[in-house]
């Protein structure tokens, strides 16, 4: 019968059957959404007015639309009017990981309908369980003595046992915090809500941080949670003066993003700055501080980063002594710290925690490889192009012995290379850790071996790029890597067409652009140009002992951060008493 | 930040900025033909004809500060006007922007003439020009406060690069071609000597900085370190190629410091270190080029009282860049300097100044003037507009004086 049924199927013409295809279409109301807006606005305004003039306690609630300007009503005495509007602004039943729980709560010996809602997955349930229902269901039966008449009192003096509760007056106000993993309580009778914090979602736990490791000093890193990433900080600065100003940033997402500084030690117009930059920002969704960074910055244009990007608390805690500020983002394992300059984008974390000689090398080492990341490929054209003469005669003789078999002229053989390495540096981001290893391998192979045993590029080119690719790997900020390596190829493009006058163009819009450069009102190559005091942590590092002052540029409310005696032992006379070090 | 944004009239350069403005200028000449040009004068002798013209500047400047004292934040323009009303500013300014734009035109083409010879043989002259112009005219957009900033970091490191070259020809210097210590007698020294007077002519752009100046008292300690400096250089510079080439020698050689650093031969290894001169020669160039554009607009503007200044940046480029295209070659490009800039460039620089300030002087009441003559605004007009937030370039002078805005 199958047989006989797939012959008829092939013999015989079958209508194809009906099938719904999707189109993404416009919303009806889409076209006449921007027509309809300044309408909108009058109706509810005298929609309002109807509604404050008449009942509030017997008219239902409804939910005004957002989008047309229109307040959010206040909370109700009526819990129905509550309940059916939080069902409304909250999609209820359609979403499905919203929860309301209803219930009684004893209050004297009336039992008072009430309501609690939340997210389902956000909060922490035995917390919830515990301090918000147990001792408003159960507990409330206990003869409790109080002399509290009202009833939003009593309950939270003596009911909920909760140490994070807020009352408060506007849904809106609800709604934020059960948006980020808290609960909402209304209770009929109380024209106020309880909003509880009880987070519970799951996020990472404190690890090492993946792009700043450093061999000696702290090993952990922030993770995406705001307060994890504040109580982080706060364990390394026990300083009152910790000030943790909290905004929200994305009309949509509402991301909270926390402004740190030292109260007595910024300069407060920084702090002003830094909250007016932050809160102007009017956009739909912000999940990281890259973005962030992206809003507030100085200028979009330059490549240079102008602020710094960590996920090291130590170093963050370190910056805020010396009076900076710092944004931390909800969602972002790093943090920006402002302002900054040119050289404390080279600095590590970790110079700090090296004795001086080592600290000393390694910024020598990282100067150095500034410079080879950023002109090497650059000179090598500029030289083989234009200055052959500079070329000892020895190492000229090599050179072109080994180049006379490539075909391609030095800038192409330069780009397939530089092109071919980023290529894999991307490559290697993306690939899946498993399979990791081969893409090593191949780019071993392709640019090693392969491409110099074809005579498609000379040995002295992969030398060129593997050096300069080792380079930019050991310039710490990995933003500021980026900066170079765009760089790079402008400079490849300039030493092959014109040599070092070339490259002297290059240094000199390169030079002029970061002189102009400014981080939050600090000019970004300060203490050099302008020349401010204190160049004792710019290209090399003090003892810490020789730290007196702060940067200068910072303006702080107190220049000084140790007496100039800092080690008291060095002073035989007070045996090493340093409370009267200054 | 509203302290940055009310501080934004009152730009003043910090004091080293301004010094390495100057010597810049003056001493981008070393890397020309000056070591030359003093010995074709003096023989010998250059050396000593530096000491004197540099004396000479000394005193000339000494009479301009004094004269200057009463006109605290003032530039020339401001005090020609003063001094001649609406004709007399034009005049001084029409006069400072013709030594402005001359000098521009042809050291962009002494530069771009000397770094073909050197470095880019086979390229055509406007191309390696276009490098220079592309320098210039990016300074200049970029304003006047990233130019003295850039500066003030590469000045001694171009000093440096300079006293390395000078030491590393130690080992050729030999004492006796300095003899005769006279050399081509009294008046190759003394007479042809004063003219070189005009090797200091870009002490003119000190002259248009002051209403960007602290007081009177840094204008004067500006100007006295800028010139010894500068004199210094300049001695040096003469002095150690008198040192390495005898006489006949150094009237034949084409960029002196150039072939100084071609002596440097240290090992098998290093032998041609000369390539690394065309970096700091170029830098020196472009930078000093962005400043002789920065401030032929800046005297346009402020002569006709023009409100902005970068509509005008692009037609001034081009006429430099033609005008640099004047002469036939580069022996005529040094001869319109040595022999026609030389002779005037000196009395525009030092007697206009005194001039000027003579006769305002006698035309002011007396006492302290103010800093608005004509209605013209204390910066000097268009700095604010191109740095809008650059205030911090009084970073030090405020930290001096214990600010605390940012």
């Amino acid at each position: 019968m199958n047989l006989l049924n797939t012959l008829k199927g092939l013999l015989i013409y079958k209508e194809p059957e009906p099938v719904e295809k999707f189109i993404l279409r416009e919303n009806d109301n889409e076209a006449s959404l921007s027509n309809q807006t300044d309408n909108k606005q009058t109706d509810n305004k005298q929609q309002d007015q109807k509604e404050n003039e008449s009942d509030r306690g017997t008219k239902k609630l409804k939910r005004q639309d957002r989008g047309g300007g229109g307040e959010p009503p206040p909370i109700s005495r009526m819990l129905q009017n509550n309940l059916d509007y939080i069902k409304e602004r909250f999609s209820v039943p359609t979403n499905s990981d919203v929860m309301i729980r209803e219930f009684n709560v004893i209050v004297g010996k009336k039992a008072i309908p009430a309501f609690m809602v939340y997210y389902d997955g956000m909060v922490d349930r035995i917390v919830v369980d515990t301090d918000i229902l147990m001792p408003l269901m159960l507990l409330s039966n206990l003869d409790i003595k109080s002399g509290d008449a009202r009833i939003d009192v009593y309950i939270r003096n003596h009911l909920l046992t909760h140490n994070q509760i807020k009352e408060v007056e506007e849904f809106d106000q609800v709604l934020g915090e059960v948006n980020f993993g808290g609960c909402g309580i209304f209770v009929d009778g109380m024209n106020t809500a309880f909003a509880a914090d009880v987070k519970g979602f799951e996020h990472r736990t404190v690890e090492r941080p993946n792009t700043e490791m450093v061999i000696q000093g702290p090993q952990e890193g922030f993770t995406e949670t705001i307060r994890v990433n504040t109580a982080l900080i706060r364990k390394k600065l026990k300083d009152e003066n910790l000030i943790v100003e909290d905004h929200l940033v994305g009309e949509r997402s509402k991301t909270p993003c926390s402004i740190l500084y030292i109260k007595n030690l910024a300069n407060d117009s920084l702090v002003a700055e830094v909250r007016r930059r932050l809160g102007s920002i009017k956009v739909d969704y912000v999940q990281d501080s890259g973005e962030i960074e992206q809003l507030i910055e100085d200028s979009t244009y330059i490549t240079s980063p102008q602020m710094v990007s960590t996920e090291r608390p130590d170093r963050v805690a370190a910056m805020l002594t010396e009076g900076r500020a710092a944004v931390i983002v909800h969602g972002s394992p790093f943090a920006l710290v402002m302002p900054t300059t040119a050289f404390e984008l080279i600095h590590s974390p970790e110079d700090s925690y090296l004795r001086v000689p080592y600290a000393n090398l390694l910024r020598c080492i990282r100067t150095i490889a500034i410079l080879v990341a950023l002109l090497l490929p650059g000179l090598y054209m500029a030289i083989t192009n234009f200055h052959q003469e500079m070329i000892p005669t020895g190492l000229l003789l090599s050179l072109e012995a080994a180049r006379e078999k490539v075909p391609f002229p030095s800038i192409v053989e330069i780009l397939i290379m530089e092109v071919s390495f980023e290529l894999i540096r991307e490559a290697g981001i993306r690939i899946p850790g498993t399979i990791g290893p081969t893409l090593g391998i191949i780019g071993a192979l392709i640019l090693g071996q392969a491409a110099v045993a074809a005579s498609i590029v000379s040995p002295i080119l992969i030398i060129i790029v593997a050096v300069t690719g080792l380079g930019s790997f050991a310039i710490p900020s990995y933003s500021y890597a980026y900066s170079f390596r765009i760089l790079r190829f402008g400079y490849i493009v300039l030493g092959s067409v014109a040599g070092f006058l070339g490259l002297s163009l290059g240094i000199f819009l390169q030079g002029m652009l970061l002189v102009s450069s400014k981080s939050f009102g600090v000019p970004f190559f300060a203490p050099f140009a302008p020349r401010t005091a204190g160049l004792g942590d710019t290209l090399l590092q003090d003892p810490v002992w020789k730290r007196e002052r702060r940067p200068d540029y910072l303006n702080p409310k107190d220049n000084f951060r140790q007496p100039k005696i800092s080690r008291g032992w060095t002073r035989q006379n007070n045996g090493g008493d340093n409370r009267n070090g200054k | 930040m509203g302290a940055i944004t009310g501080m934004a009239s009152d730009i003043t350069f910090g004091g080293w900025e301004a010094v390495a403005l100057i010597i810049n200028a003056i001493c981008a000449r070393i890397f020309l033909n000056f070591p030359r040009e003093v010995a074709e004068d003096a023989g010998t002798a250059g050396w000593l004809e530096t000491v004197y013209f540099s004396i000479l500047a000394f005193l000339l400047f000494y009479i301009i500060a004094r004269l200057y004292a009463r006109f605290n934040r003032k530039d020339i323009l401001d005090i020609a006007g003063l001094a001649g009303g609406e004709t007399g500013r034009i005049i001084g300014g029409l006069l400072l922007l013709g030594l402005i734009l001359f000098a521009g035109a042809l050291i962009l083409r002494e530069y771009t003439e000397n770094m073909k010879i050197i470095s880019l043989t086979d390229s055509p002259l406007g191309f390696v020009m276009m490098f220079f112009a592309v320098a210039m005219v990016a300074a200049c957009f970029l304003g006047l406060e990233p130019i003295v900033r850039f500066i003030a970091v590469s000045v001694p490191i171009i000093t440096a690069g300079l006293l390395f070259i000078v030491l590393m020809v130690a080992p050729y210097y030999d004492p006796t071609h300095l003899l005769p210590a006279l050399g081509n007698g009294f008046y190759g020294i003394f007479g042809k000597g004063f003219f070189k007077l005009s090797t200091y002519s870009p002490l003119v752009y000190l002259f248009l900085i002051p209403p960007f100046l602290k007081d009177q008292k840094s204008f004067r300690r500006i100007g006295y370190t800028a010139l010894g400096a500068s004199a210094l250089l300049l001695l040096i510079s003469s002095l150690a190629y008198s040192l390495v080439y005898s006489y006949p020698t150094s009237l034949e050689n084409f960029l002196p410091v150039f072939q100084l650093a071609r002596l440097i031969n240290y090992g098998r290894f290093f032998q041609r270190l000369e390539s690394v001169f065309v970096l700091t020669f170029a830098i020196s160039a472009m930078q000093y080029l962005g400043v002789i554009l920065f401030f032929a607009v800046h005297v346009f503007k402020k002569t006709f009282r023009l409100e902005y200044h970068r509509p005008i940046i692009l037609p001034f480029a081009v006429i430099m860049f033609s005008l640099a295209f004047v002469p036939s070659n580069l022996m005529t490009a040094i001869d319109l300097e040595t022999k026609t800039y030389m002779t005037f460039a000196w009395s525009i620089t030092f007697i206009l100044p005194i001039i000027i300030l003579l006769l305002a002087r006698l035309r002011a009441a007396p006492g302290p003037l103010g800093a608005h003559p004509g209605g013209s605004p204390p910066t000097g007009g268009h700095l604010p507009e191109s740095s809008p937030q650059g205030a911090s370039a009084t970073y030090r002078r405020r930290r001096s004086k214990g600010g605390g805005a940012l």
